[in-house]
């Protein structure tokens, strides 16, 4: 059972990256995600390690399943390998809490333009809880110009992870 | 092991590989019909740095049907 007592999920903006006030490798993404006007080119592959990708199927309930999950990203080093590895599902994040404050998000990723935010959650990771803070800048990316299909790049930021 | 003299060596396909590479040839089938050929590309390309699956070592090309397995979960439901 889930318990917490301090969530925040705010929309900062990405004014707030311009102004200098994000992580400097998550603001490296955007700069680079901005200068390839959302298009996927060589610029991504630096990234890559960091970035988790989801698709476009969203839900009001929850964010688009996830297929990828880089080597050094955070939901990898908050959630885990085995997690990570696990492919005989749909890949969603652990906790349905988790999963329903997020969707709005990246809808507006999807629908209107980078999400950038701070979030301060409780979780309860297979039994041992945790508080949490993370920075995350969400960004659709399509593949190609002439490409039907756009995926979301989640960049999160592990600020504090303090075992309670 | 001794080889029948009626083909060669080079035509023999051990029972394993088989079965992958059918496995491998059906996600690239789905990959194809799901309108999801540039992701595969992207991340091959962009993460394992290579432009064909064959390149890549028996158990890296594990993880990478892995989150093709994925890709296919999260576009095409």
């Amino acid at each position: 059972m889930l318990t917490r007592n301090r969530t925040v999920f705010t929309q900062l903006g990405t004014d707030a990256i311009e102004k200098g006030l994000a992580d400097p490798q998550l603001s490296a993404f955007y700069d680079s995600m901005m200068s390839s006007s959302g298009l996927v080119s060589e610029k991504l592959r630096e990234h890559m390690p960091y970035l988790s990708l989801c698709s476009d199927k969203i839900t009001p309930l929850a964010p688009p399943p996830i297929f990828y999950v880089g080597r050094r990203a955070s939901q990898r080093i908050l959630f885990g390998e085995e997690w990570a590895m696990q492919h005989d599902e749909e890949l969603r994040t652990p906790d349905p809490e988790l999963e329903q404050a997020s969707a709005e998000a990246y809808r507006y990723a999807l629908e209107e333009q980078p999400y950038y935010g701070y979030a301060r959650t409780r979780l309860n990771l297979g039994g041992k809880v945790v508080d949490i803070a993370f920075e995350r800048l969400i960004v659709a990316l399509r593949p190609t110009p002439t490409s039907e299909r756009r995926f979301c790049a989640y960049f999160g930021v592990i600020q504090d992870l303090q075992q309670l | 092991m001794q080889m029948s003299p009626y083909f060669s060596s080079a035509d023999y396909i051990h029972e394993h590989v088989q079965p992958e590479d059918k496995s491998l040839a059906d996600l690239k089938r789905e990959v194809d019909k799901h309108n999801l050929s540039e992701m595969w590309d992207m991340i091959l390309t962009l993460d394992y740095e290579v432009n064909n699956v064959r390149e890549l070592s028996r158990e890296t090309r594990e993880e990478f049907c892995g989150i093709v397995s994925l890709l296919l979960k999260a576009f095409s439901k």
